[in-house]
């Protein structure tokens, strides 16, 4: 009984999450786009030289970018909302 | 017309006005003489004739020329009109080539224009196409010094001298913004010769916000340092901290799932996260004590009933704002079992803090192994602190700048380490590396990331390790590292069939490493 009531948590759990990737976010506005850009720039600094030097936004494509933090974001762990900022001002950095 | 009629009229009343003139004339002279007055009324009338003659003339030129004037006023007032419709064509003409003007202009204004990055980079991006992936990773070339005075009980011992290299290449592949696929190849030359290895391949679901789901082979979660510590730019030493190194306290990787996620719960930079995860669980290189835990590709770990479960979680409690630093306290737990019934668990308790140039990071973990046929169980433990300083805002005073510039890429580290447990087992050190080789102990040469000292597989090792980096860029660093081995006495040497004898005592030992590293 107990494995089938977790199996249905699962599922249920997994169709929520799936859910939310369906849900296109919004775009932003330019105000939007400049705090988080302000955001990242103070959480850049502190977020990456917990482990390694922060290296610039200059280093790498946005394109690259988007790979790097997606696979930053699994590894550390990051809040969403910061790994977003994060990404926005690296990013800039071109 | 009305200067005709009114000359007609002036006609007629002027020959009524002669007329009735010739009658008071002719009342009054009647006495005269009648033919002489006839005659000269005649001609006056024919005068008049004459005159009136003229004047119809007069009037039908005047007619004919005003009847010219209304139609050439006529003509004028179309050529007027279509004067007016002319100009306002013009005017609407003008307009729109003040317009288009303009147009021209702001497009001139547009195509002179540097273009955004934003534009650029979208534009960018879809000549790209929606899947991309890209490199990143690290490549090292390494040379060890290791003048080793002397071996654990009858094993083999040697100075070496040994210049290697290692390129680790990663491959990230995003076919949507929700997956991405994450691969790690390693390949070395090293002192026992080439080899290749997989370190990571998994691929990354991102479910929701708070929740990615990680499947495949990867590093093990537990702990900081398999995870974020082991990239070679990333480690701020050559080497592993001891139990990390050659004898692992716990296994260094794991083919399974992973659920994991972070979230703010206070104020920006209080943070936590949590990672859970299940795979094939441990293996070990034999069942005898002391023996060392095998990879994650190892078929033993596979092939068995005995899954592995294991969760960290880590709270981040300092604010940014509070610009106290970044701290970081975590704890992990991993439990399995191997050879189908026998338990393996462990625990640990890391930090990380940093503030400014100052960094300091540790960990302390311990596990217990569960022998077979009722024998006492294999306990080890491990730890390593960490402490080291950027010079980036140290001046010496009456040194010129470019001397200063050089020091600010310097960062003096230093590291102890240790691992305490009850016995090795000599044929992990004799195929520690297990590159080509067979029979020869080649445990007891450098590989890359450890110097080959027979004092690294002591029971109770004990390491002390200096070191000194010169950072070009953020990712590019020349490290320099002085080992120094002090490995306590006690402990077992295990043989492959079980057989135990004490170790005694172990000489120290020394090794320095220099490597330079591009993180790319």
């Amino acid at each position: 009984m107990r494995k089938k009531l977790a199996i249905v948590l699962l599922l249920a759990m997994t169709y929520a999450s799936f859910g939310g990737i369906a849900q296109a976010e919004a775009p932003m506005t330019p105000a939007e786009h400049r705090k988080l850009f302000r955001e990242g720039a103070e959480l850049w600094p502190i977020y990456c030289n917990q482990c390694h030097n922060a290296r610039p936004g200059s280093e790498k494509a946005p394109y690259e970018w988007d790979q790097i933090m997606m696979h930053m974001r699994t590894l550390g762990n990051f809040p969403p909302e910061d790994a977003q900022a994060i990404l926005e001002y690296l990013k800039a950095g071109r | 017309m009305r200067t005709g009629c009114f000359l007609i009229t002036l006609s007629m009343v002027l020959s009524i006005a002669i007329f009735a003139q010739t009658e008071r004339a002719l009342a009054q002279d009647s006495g005269t003489s009648d033919a002489a007055s006839l005659k000269e009324i005649q001609r006056e009338m024919r005068q008049m004739r004459a005159e009136h003659k003229r004047d119809r003339a007069l009037i039908e030129h005047l007619e004919s020329q005003v009847n010219e004037l209304e139609t050439r006023d006529t003509k004028t007032q179309t050529a007027t009109e279509q004067l007016h419709n002319t100009d306002q064509k013009l005017q609407a003409t003008t307009l729109q080539l003040e317009q288009t003007t303009a147009q021209v202009k702001t497009l001139q204004a547009k195509v002179d224009a540097p273009i955004p990055p934003g534009d650029f980079s979208e534009a960018f991006n879809r000549y790209l196409g929606s899947h991309s992936f890209t490199i990143t990773g690290a490549a090292a070339g390494q040379f060890v010094y290791d003048q080793q005075s002397g071996a654990i009980d009858g094993l083999h011992h040697a100075s070496q001298n040994t210049f290697m290299f290692d390129w680790e290449p990663m491959v990230l592949y995003r076919p949507t913004d929700w997956i991405l696929f994450e691969g790690v190849f390693s390949a070395a030359f090293g002192n026992t010769g080439t080899g290749t290895d997989l370190s990571t391949a998994d691929f990354q679901i991102f479910l929701n916000k708070y929740m990615t789901l990680v499947a495949g082979l990867y590093d093990q979660p537990f702990g900081d340092w398999y995870e974020a510590q082991s990239p070679m730019w990333v480690n701020r030493f050559i080497t592993a901290p001891l139990p990390f190194g050659n004898e692992a306290v716990v296994p260094p990787g794991e083919i399974g799932l992973q659920l994991r996620g972070g979230m703010q719960w206070g104020k920006l930079g209080q943070d936590f996260d949590y990672t859970v995860w299940g795979g094939n669980g441990p293996n070990f290189s034999s069942p005898v004590l002391g023996a060392a835990l095998g990879g994650p590709s190892s078929v033993a770990s596979s092939q068995t009933n005995g899954k592995s479960i294991g969760a960290r979680l880590r709270i981040y409690p300092l604010p940014i704002e509070a610009e106290m630093g970044r701290l970081e306290l975590g704890a992990s737990t991993y439990n399995g079992k191997w050879m189908n019934g026998n338990w393996f668990n462990s625990w640990g308790v890391d930090f990380n803090y940093f503030k400014d140039s100052f960094q300091a990071r540790g960990e302390w973990l311990e596990s217990y192994r569960q022998m077979p046929s009722g024998m006492a169980a294999d306990h080890r433990q491990g730890w390593y602190l960490q402490l080291g300083y950027m010079l980036n805002n140290v001046n010496v005073p009456q040194v010129p700048n470019l001397v200063n510039d050089y020091l600010h890429r310097l960062q003096p580290l230093v590291r102890y380490s240790g691992v305490n447990q009850r016995g090795v087992a000599t044929d992990d050190i004799a195929g520690a590396t297990g590159v080509g080789l067979g029979g020869t102990q080649v445990g007891l040469v450098p590989d890359f990331g450890i110097s080959g000292s027979p004092a690294l597989y002591a029971p109770h090792a004990r390491e002390v390790a200096l070191a000194l980096d010169y950072w070009i860029a953020p990712s590019i660093v020349w490290q320099n590292e002085f080992d120094i081995e002090l490995p306590e006495a006690g402990g077992l040497l295990v043989s492959p069939t079980g057989a135990e004898t004490p170790v005694g005592s172990v000489p120290n030992d020394h090794a320095f490493l220099t490597q330079f590293t591009i993180g790319f």
